[in-house]
């Protein structure tokens, strides 16, 4: 069955040859197709250039996040150097702190010690010198030779001019009748009383003995030996003599014998100080 | 308000007590009261409240061990902490000295800065 064109027709186009129309639809079908695989080609290709721009944009978003990880971690690292700087200059302060607190502990030790042993000198001469009595002079010296230097057994010499020898006036840990008389020149003790020199033994100051005295300190007056004080050993607790001791040794050697002296010459004089003329004429 | 001290020293040697008063004297706010003997000491301790005694162990007519076993029956002073101060170095007075009630003992000769760290580390003084 066929159908008849309605309204307005189409011009009547000259017949063409079949050959050429079978082409020309071939070429327009070839055309299209053409087209349509291009076109799907495009469609294809826009969309793998879509996916890649994603994954691109992904990769960027990626970088862009670790880069900004880098700088948090380049800043925090760099906060952490300055802390660590502040940390080290903290401790060197704290190191300078505790070296000034030692050293200022140390010196505060030291005067401490230095008091102690003015205080001690201080005592020593003034006791030495608060009476004119003789057997508390010799009492005085006894105490600070026990309690002060801590003396086990001494004696006390005292210089005969007559016999140019030594007498045992006083002692402690031995009985003063036991100890003989010392020649000038001879033994630990008259050694000391010659050269007027004090004399001590290094070291261990317990195991002295009458023979050998752990000190001999030789008492002076104007430049001249009257005496010495013969340490023979100290007590266990004192092992060996400590600079104190040395200072004390100085003070005994130039205030005992200065102060059995004035005694003896006031028991002379009958506990008087008498008329006052020579006083006077010291004016 | 710092709080005040008082200590008595017992000791019959003028010497010792010269300079035990010097060395605690370097101790803040801490009175000292000196006594020649035990029973000097015993007057003393009757008349008074003291918070530290310092006492020497030979002494005529009282030593120092006597005086330890008196004020530890005394009930006022039963608790005062007592340094005992002697020139005997052996293990046995110290410990005798202890076992009567003494709470520290020292040996002579003194240093001074020795007695001055007991005193605190007794009574307590921080410094």
């Amino acid at each position: 069955m066929t159908s008849k064109p309605r309204g307005r027709t189409k011009p009547e186009v000259p017949q063409a040859e079949p050959d050429l129309l079978a082409r020309r639809d071939d070429f327009i079908q070839t055309f299209f197709r053409k087209g349509a695989q291009l076109t799907e080609e495009l469609l294809k290709e826009d969309e793998a250039l879509r996916g890649r721009m994603q994954n691109l944009e992904a990769e960027n978003a990626k970088l862009r996040a670790q880069l900004r990880s880098d700088t948090a971690i380049r800043e925090l690292l760099a906060k952490i150097e300055l802390l660590e700087a502040e940390k080290r200059q903290l401790l060197d302060r704290f190191d300078n702190a505790g070296a000034f607190g030692r050293d200022f502990a140390q010196r505060f030790a030291d005067i401490e010690l230095e008091n102690s042993k003015l205080a001690s000198l201080y005592v020593a001469s003034y006791q030495l010198h608060s009476t004119l009595d003789l057997r508390s002079i010799l009492r005085q010296l006894k105490e600070l030779l026990a309690q002060f230097i801590g003396a086990r057994s001494f004696a006390i010499y005292l210089a005969d001019d007559t016999k140019q020898e030594l007498r045992a006036v006083a002692s402690e840990g031995v009985p003063v009748a036991s100890l003989r008389p010392v020649v000038a020149g001879t033994g630990p003790i008259g050694r000391a009383w010659n050269s007027g020199h004090a004399t001590w033994v290094d070291g261990d100051s317990t195991a002295g003995s009458v023979g050998a005295p752990a000190a001999c300190i030789p008492m002076r007056l104007d430049e001249r030996s009257v005496g010495v004080i013969a340490v023979f050993a100290t007590f266990e607790q004192k092992p060996e003599f400590v600079e104190l001791d040395f200072e004390l040794f100085r003070l005994l050697g130039a205030h005992a014998a200065s102060a059995l002296a004035a005694a003896r010459l006031f028991a002379q004089h009958g506990t008087r100080i008498g008329p006052l003329e020579p006083f006077l004429e010291l004016e | 308000m710092s709080s005040q001290y008082s200590c008595l020293i017992v000791e019959d040697s003028p010497m010792m007590r010269q300079l035990l008063v010097f060395a605690l004297a370097r101790v803040k706010n801490l009175r000292v009261t000196e006594a020649d003997d035990g029973i000097d000491g015993m007057r003393k301790l009757a008349n008074a409240k003291y918070d530290l005694i310092i006492t020497d162990i030979n002494m005529p007519i009282m030593d120092g061990l006597k005086l330890v076993k008196r004020v530890r029956t005394d009930p006022i002073h039963r608790d005062t902490p007592i340094i005992i101060i002697t020139t005997e170095g052996s293990q046995e007075d110290r410990q005798r000295a202890l076992a009567l009630g003494a709470n520290a003992y020292i040996t002579k000769p003194i240093q001074a800065p020795q007695v001055i760290a007991k005193v605190k580390e007794l009574l307590k003084i921080e410094g």
